[in-house]
């Protein structure tokens, strides 16, 4: 009866497999990644198929044109890495948090801001080394996307508000904010919508491969992505993280730093979300305008949630988001389909990716009822 | 009511229903584990039957299978000497069984009689007809002889009323067999009385009674036939009279390998905790702890004894630091830790074992490992806050193996252990780094036979080796094995320090506030009546 623990919760990590060696370890991570991923992603293509079957289309040739796009040609590749990086990024924020069990919707918020500092920033680094140029505004970015993160943090920590409440009105905060600050402030002359001016060259993050836009964006969010893994796995706030998050009494009754693991995780989320936002400023947009983020945050929850915030998952899981997106840009250049489906398709695996932690509930039900079934 | 030791075969006698409930060949596993293989269990009607053996030995599954929460493998559940197919407990309650599981289901903001009768509503013009309802409430409880004021609200009465509430709903809504899993677990041993006695007029009335217990005198003194069940097969079946409490927990154990009962004093060392005019309120602002002082010294065991909701709850925690102490100072080996965070009290050398092991004790979702080490001392083990991976697994195998811990891997949840081992997993947790002070609520509960001693071990062994330990326990004689000195908790006051030899009658009446004769404390007289500043005061500590 206790063989599926980490299904008595939605916010449970799965233990960690503590002494097995590493490569052991990332292949049984793999797997469960398979496992509880792939049943979503399944079941989302068959929901998709049976759309596409309703409205007229092949599912198999829009799904083979989606899989062409997505990967066909290194270009194609090129720009679903592009439009996996800032879900990468937000991705690991909101796992960052969910690991300590802090629900964070706040992440669209820091993402905001941290492009917002670093377009501005940026564009004023002109006759700056190249390093500095680009490091001066992602740290602006990062302060910014913490700072946004700031109020909750303290309120959820200090005076236990609830954190889903008090980030979801920062969000709507920032988005006020931003947009008021590059209407009153930093609109550049000639632009029809509010966006400000583009960063000066050398604050840009290079392309790996120009001209696809995939930048050196997705290698910090990379590094970022190993940095969460083994911080989580060795140091003693990571470990105090997952205990805070799968057992909160435990970790009170314990001593842990309960509170100090509450204000890392609002924070770390911010901090993280901001720096996100930041390279995808300097790194695809190369400036802030409005609709600078298609809710990244919230794919970021996604994703988080469909890995388990486990570290493999979230690439798999990023990169898949990602490919949807760009294969949903261009998929309707060779295939009358509704840009639309493809927003189904990925609300359909999110919801299938929360949905899941039901399964083994109700597998259980249906064992009990094919039981009685029986003579 | 006959009283043979074999299983009986059903359909041989006369048309009168021989097993009213009971198991015939059941077997059902989970994963590798068996929890019953080829269990034969058969209670005749209008007895009350007590299931007995180890943890995990199968008795919860077997309760849930006869009540349609679990399926058989193999197998039947025979209810009115029939093998049927119970699917669900739906199906159960067609078959009028009912059952009350260890975790009540009152709702607190109810009054006991909305909680008899919900769902159930006796309704008159379309309403609630109040007046009825307390009618049939009022003649239930007296028909089986308890006295129950049905107005309270539920979170104003003693975990032993709601119990019995619980077992009066089910009555009340027509089941005529009562299964309970362990339901003395959590009462204090006068509440147990009286629910035994509330059990036995089940009886009477003609109702069959199974019940699971780790309390092994009250199932000799109550049961009129007792399965044993170990390693998830049926050994025997023996009616009342047949058997004594020594004998029946070595049929429990398999083995000649029942503990004697051994007593072993602590030499007492300097004093390291002093607790001084302590008062504490609960969660609603009640005063629970009224100005309790004592000392516990180096190498010394001191006892709590009190019947339920009279302040050790609340104790436990305001030592540890969970409950803040409304006023009076904790000092440990001088220090005043009274103000002082969880944390720091843990690193002052402050060991807890929570009396609720699910949910503060352990971490169940994580690894033996991290449970290991969860404690503030983690830091110990780690450099500029990253975790050394050889020193983690080395102080792993030391708490696990201090405590004897039987497990696969360190990397398995700990909910994948037995509720034994489960304890061990603490007790070596907290005992790992000499602590000074050890606060052990409850560490025995829901631990069975064999593991009781494995967890007295483990406290004697901390005592040995110098800490200074605070037991808190519901089981009089473990107080008094284990305790050079027990203080008796009354009302949130301290009624009495006795020596750890004091007899059962002794304590009992310490307990239950009367006077002891060399108590010359003038306080203890008072009329014993529940007041309304202890709303939970338990009514049935009045009757021993």
């Amino acid at each position: 009866m206790t063989s599926a623990p980490t299904q008595s919760a939605p916010v449970e990590p799965d233990p960690t497999p503590a002494g097995d060696p590493p490569l052991q370890r990332i292949l049984i991570a793999t797997g469960r990644v398979a496992r509880h991923a792939g049943l979503p992603v399944v079941i989302a293509l068959l929901v998709g198929a049976v759309v596409l079957l309703a409205t007229g289309n092949d599912p198999i040739a829009v799904y083979g044109r989606l899989a062409t796009e997505a990967f066909g040609t290194p270009s194609r590749i090129n720009a679903t890495l592009a439009a996996t990086t800032p879900i990468l990024f937000t991705a690991i924020a909101a796992a960052f948090a969910y690991r300590a069990g802090v629900f964070t919707v706040g992440v669209e918020g820091s993402f905001v801001l941290g492009g917002l500092t670093a377009a501005v920033i940026g564009a004023n680094m002109g006759g700056f080394p190249p390093v500095v140029a680009v490091i001066l505004p992602l740290l602006g970015a990062t302060l910014a996307g913490g700072l946004v993160a700031a109020v909750p943090a303290v309120l959820r920590a200090v005076w236990s508000v609830d954190e889903v409440v008090t980030t979801l009105m920062f969000n709507f905060i920032v988005a006020g904010l931003a947009g008021w600050a590059v209407q009153s402030f930093f609109q550049e002359r000639g632009q029809a919508n509010s966006a400000t001016a583009y960063v000066a060259e050398n604050a840009e993050l290079p392309a790996l491969a120009p001209p696809g836009q995939t930048s050196w964006a997705l290698i910090i969010g990379l590094l970022l992505l190993i940095g969460y893994a083994v911080w989580m796995r060795r140091s003693t706030l990571g470990f105090e993280f997952r205990a805070v998050g799968s057992a909160p009494r435990f970790s009170t009754a314990q001593g842990l730093r309960v509170r100090t693991v509450l204000l890392t995780a609002l924070l770390g989320a911010g901090l993280i979300g901001g720096l996100g936002g930041g390279s995808h400023a300097l790194g695809i947009v190369h400036r802030y305008s409005e609709g600078f983020s298609a809710s990244f945050g919230f794919t970021g929850i996604a994703i988080a949630l469909l890995a388990r915030f486990n570290p493999i998952g979230i690439l798999v899981g990023a990169i898949l988001f990602g490919a949807l997106n760009a294969a949903g840009a261009t998929v309707q250049l060779f295939i009358n389909l509704p840009v639309q489906l493809i927003d189904i398709l990925e609300g359909t695996v999110m919801i299938f990716a929360v949905a899941v932690f039901a399964f083994p509930r109700l597998s259980k039900r249906w064992a009990a009822r094919s039981e009685r079934r029986r003579p | 009511m006959s009283s043979t030791s074999t299983a009986s075969v059903p359909g041989s006698g006369p048309a009168a229903i021989r097993c009213r409930i009971g198991a015939r060949g059941v077997s059902r596993s989970f994963g590798p584990v068996r929890a019953n293989v080829d269990v034969t269990l058969s209670v005749r009607p209008g007895t009350v039957h007590a299931v007995v053996g180890e943890n995990g030995a199968g008795k919860s599954t077997l309760m849930r299978i006869l009540y349609g929460l679990d399926q058989p493998d193999s197998g039947h559940v025979v209810i009115d000497d029939e093998e049927i197919a119970l699917t669900s407990p739906r199906a159960a309650i067609a078959r009028r069984i009912g059952l009350v599981q260890q975790e009540l289901a009152i709702i607190p903001e109810l009054s006991l009689l909305e909680n008899l009768v919900l769902g159930e509503e006796p309704v008159r013009f379309g309403r609630i007809d109040w007046a009825t309802a307390l009618r049939r409430a009022e003649e239930l409880s007296a028909s089986v002889g308890v006295d129950i004021d049905w107005k309270a609200g539920a979170a104003l009465t003693s975990i032993a009323i709601q119990q019995q509430v619980e077992i009066l709903r089910l009555v009340y809504r027509g089941a005529d067999v009562l299964i309970l899993d362990e339901p003395t677990a959590v009462l204090a041993p006068a509440q147990a009385e009286e629910l035994l006695r509330l059990l036995s007029s089940l009886r009477d009335a003609g109702r069959t009674v199974i019940f699971i217990s780790h309390k092994l005198d009250e199932v000799v003194g109550v049961a009129d036939h007792i399965t044993v069940l170990r390693s998830g097969r049926t050994i025997t079946e023996i009616a009342r009279g047949e058997i004594d409490r020594e004998g029946l927990a070595a049929l429990i154990v398999g083995d000649s390998e029942v503990a004697e009962r051994s007593v072993s004093r602590g030499d007492p060392g300097e004093t390291v905790l002093v607790v001084e005019g302590v008062s504490a309120k609960d969660d609603r602002a009640v005063l629970r702890l009224d100005d309790v002082s004592f000392e516990v010294r180096s190498g010394e065991i001191l006892g709590v004894a009190a019947v339920a909701g009279n302040g050790q709850e609340e104790l436990a925690e305001v030592l540890i630091g969970i409950r803040g102490a409304a006023s009076g100072d904790i000092r440990l080996d001088g220090a005043s830790i009274g103000r002082a965070s969880i944390r720091k009290r843990r690193l002052a050398g402050l060991g807890y074992v929570s009396a609720d092991r699910k949910h503060e004790g352990l971490a169940l979702g994580l690894s033996l490992a991290d449970n290991s080490i969860a404690t503030p001392a983690l830091h110990g083990l780690a450099r500029g806050g990253w975790l050394g991976p050889r020193r983690v697994a080395e102080r792993v195998k030391e708490v696990l193996d201090r405590a004897a811990v039987r497990y696969g891997s360190s990397s398995d949840p700990a909910s994948s252990l037995s509720g034994g081992n489960q304890q061990r997993v603490v007790l070596g947790r907290e005992t790992i780094g000499n602590p000074r002070v050890l606060v052990a609520s409850q560490p025995t509960r829901g631990v069975d036979v064999r593991g009781i001693g494995y967890i007295h071990e483990l406290l004697r062994r901390a005592r040995d080796e110098g800490a200074a330990i605070v037991l808190f326990s519901e089981e009089l004689d473990e107080l008094r094995e284990l305790s050079d000195r027990i203080v008796v908790l009354h009302r949130g006051q301290v009624a009495g320090m006795l020596p750890g030899e004091a007899s059962r009658s002794e304590i009992g009446a310490l307990m239950l506030g009367n006077h002891s004769p060399e108590d010359d404390n003038p306080d203890a007289d008072v009329p014993d009546d529940p007041t309304p500043g202890h709303p939970r005061s338990p009514r049935g500590g009045e009757t021993v």
